[in-house]
């Protein structure tokens, strides 16, 4: 297991008598080699979640397990260094994580720091770069002068050369141009698939991630208020729509048509791919039905 | 000619930050009055820096920008600034007072109005876009979409003709990005504003009449969101992906299962492929 959390709680104001939790009484496993993300409104407490995966903030109360390392309201703070070279974390805001003046400097940091030599690290750094989608041209550049989506891969990659374990993102697709973050998604299933690598993810465009995820978390209020697969979630659309998530087209899509033919306890389709191949198989046998009928 | 006034009239803008690496060459475009028109291109195709010039925030290194007739210049600004609103990506960096109401009224006493007109223009905007009962709370009480409707509440009370929208709806979640489309929808609708909407969102470059088309600093492509979508050569130069919709009525299409045409297309099964399923 690499990842659990026994009943935390987490408040920015626990010592305040009107405490207002962000995080209420949250019980999860995370496997190694998984895909995960999280989805929920904005201040449902889910980056509020990430910052406990790697010792950012403690719980208030509750224990949180990452790897050996366990992280218990009240007990003394665990020695965070090695866990912060496995758990790597990409933050909301990318232009807050760069602070080099070249691209190159910003990527070596991190394998300086966690002890690789300078030749090593800038092999690290390139290779990284090259995984975002950006040329070597990338490294000489001041990550200031860059768009803010080059900006943001220059953010992930940092990241990326520290060859982390996990690997946390919130909300990495935002401000990206959509085929960077189609492509971004399909780098971190292959890092799931080639390396092992446990991905967690915080994601408002939920159809981007959908192929590629193996568990959904939703929250809502600071509580997990789902957790399993998409096809799962998507048999839960309306509870989930009531509660006040917005659930992407292709999964009202499913379920409408679904319902409509009777294909409710079916794997879900829910790329335009496999849906249209289903819809085709329904036509046909609508045609040879009513053919045969009249 | 009446009824065709320009809001912009660019010609041969270029810009760089750094001189080896120019941003925009020689784009010259021209942008009607009272239109919708959404700027589109990849990450690093000088969307966001087109945008801070037609907003005044840059300033040309060659050619002219020319602004409801008059050419945007160091001695003109403070004429053409008042006319222009923007409204940025993050709802965070946009707040500036401790409660909503003192928000909307931070631009207002920047242009010295007296106080009865401002308290009627807040309540009038705050109306408009159905956060009255928001005006006494602090930002932090606030959801990201509610930010972004008081940040266009603000914009609005300003009374500007002009609104640049910079990714406004980038960071939103799926539902606050609902609301502030239907926002935008309605604004068109209103016919008083010229917007210029930078995106990469596909069911607000639908929404809109016109879409110009950046790569590598200059326009590509000067289209109605229609051809745009229809144009799978094209949707990859600026790195966008069509709507679920459309991308399913396509996949269909090649599978040999025409879709009879239905105006009301969107996210409801029932709108696109009515005909196609729901007769059967």
């Amino acid at each position: 297991m690499a990842i659990t959390f026994q009943q935390v709680s987490f408040a920015y104001d626990a010592k305040n008598l009107w405490r207002h939790g962000a995080l209420e009484d949250i019980d999860l496993k995370i496997n190694e080699g998984e895909f995960v993300a999280i989805a929920g409104a904005s201040g449902s407490g889910k980056s509020t979640l990430l910052q406990h995966l790697n010792g950012i903030l403690m719980p208030t109360t509750g224990k949180v397990q990452v790897f050996d390392v366990i992280m218990s309201a009240g007990e003394k703070t665990p020695k965070l260094t090695e866990l912060r070279r496995r758990v790597g974390l990409v933050f909301q805001f990318p232009e807050h994580q760069l602070f080099e003046d070249t691209v190159e400097k910003d990527l070596c940091f991190g394998p300086l720091n966690f002890g690789s030599s300078k030749v090593e690290a800038k092999e690290q750094a390139s290779k990284a770069l090259s995984m975002v989608g950006l040329d070597d041209s990338f490294l000489e550049r001041n990550p200031f002068h860059l768009s803010g989506g080059q900006m943001r891969k220059v953010a992930i990659a940092t990241v990326l050369a520290m060859d982390p374990d996990v690997i946390v993102l919130d909300e990495p697709t935002a401000t990206l141009d959509p085929q960077s973050r189609a492509e971004l998604a399909e780098l971190l299933y292959r890092l799931r698939r080639d390396q092992g690598k446990t991905v967690i993810v915080v994601t408002h465009r939920m159809e981007e991630m959908l192929p590629y995820v193996d568990q959904w978390i939703v929250m809502q209020d600071g509580r997990k208020t789902f957790q399993g697969s998409a096809a799962e979630l998507t048999r839960e659309a309306l509870k989930l729509e009531a509660s006040g998530l917005a659930l992407p087209s292709c999964i009202s899509y499913w379920n409408q048509i679904a319902t409509r033919f009777g294909l409710e306890m079916e794997e879900p389709c829910l790329t335009v791919e496999a849906l249209a191949e289903r819809l085709e198989r329904v036509l046909q046998v609508h045609d040879t039905a009513e053919g045969g009928g009249g | 000619m009446e009824g065709t006034k320009l809001a912009y009239d660019l010609q041969q803008v270029s810009f760089a930050y750094e001189p080896e690496h120019p941003v925009l060459s020689d784009v010259t475009l021209s942008i009607t009055s009272g239109s919708w028109v959404s700027l589109v291109g990849a990450n690093g195709s000088g969307k966001s820096t087109l945008a801070k010039l037609l907003g005044g925030l840059l300033a040309v290194n060659a050619g002219k920008i020319i602004v409801e007739g008059t050419p945007l210049l160091r001695e003109t600004a403070s004429l053409i600034m008042p006319r222009i609103g923007m409204v940025f990506q993050n709802p965070d960096n946009q707040f500036i007072g401790a409660t909503v109401e003192e928000d909307i009224a931070f631009g207002l006493e920047g242009q010295c109005l007296p106080r009865v007109e401002m308290v009627s223009r807040v309540q009038q905007y705050a109306e408009k876009l159905g956060i009255q009962h928001l005006l006494s709370k602090h930002p932090s009480e606030l959801s990201g979409g509610q930010k972004q409707r008081v940040a266009v509440a603000a914009i609005l009370a300003m009374e500007p003709a002009i609104i640049i929208f910079d990714e406004a709806s980038s960071m939103l979640d799926e539902q606050a990005r609902g609301e502030l489309l239907h926002i935008l929808r309605d604004m068109r609708s209103n016919g008083d504003y010229t917007m210029v909407s930078i995106t990469h969102d596909a069911e607000e470059i639908m929404a809109s009449d016109r879409v110009i088309v950046l790569r590598d600093g200059t326009v590509a492509a000067d289209v109605d969101p229609d051809t745009l979508f229809s144009d799978d050569a094209l949707l990859n130069s600026c790195r966008l992906i069509a709507p679920y919709h459309i991308r399913l009525i396509q996949e269909l299409e090649r599978r040999g299962i025409k879709v009879p045409p239905f105006p009301n297309a969107d996210k409801e099964v029932e709108g696109t492929l009515w005909p196609l399923l729901f007769n059967k």
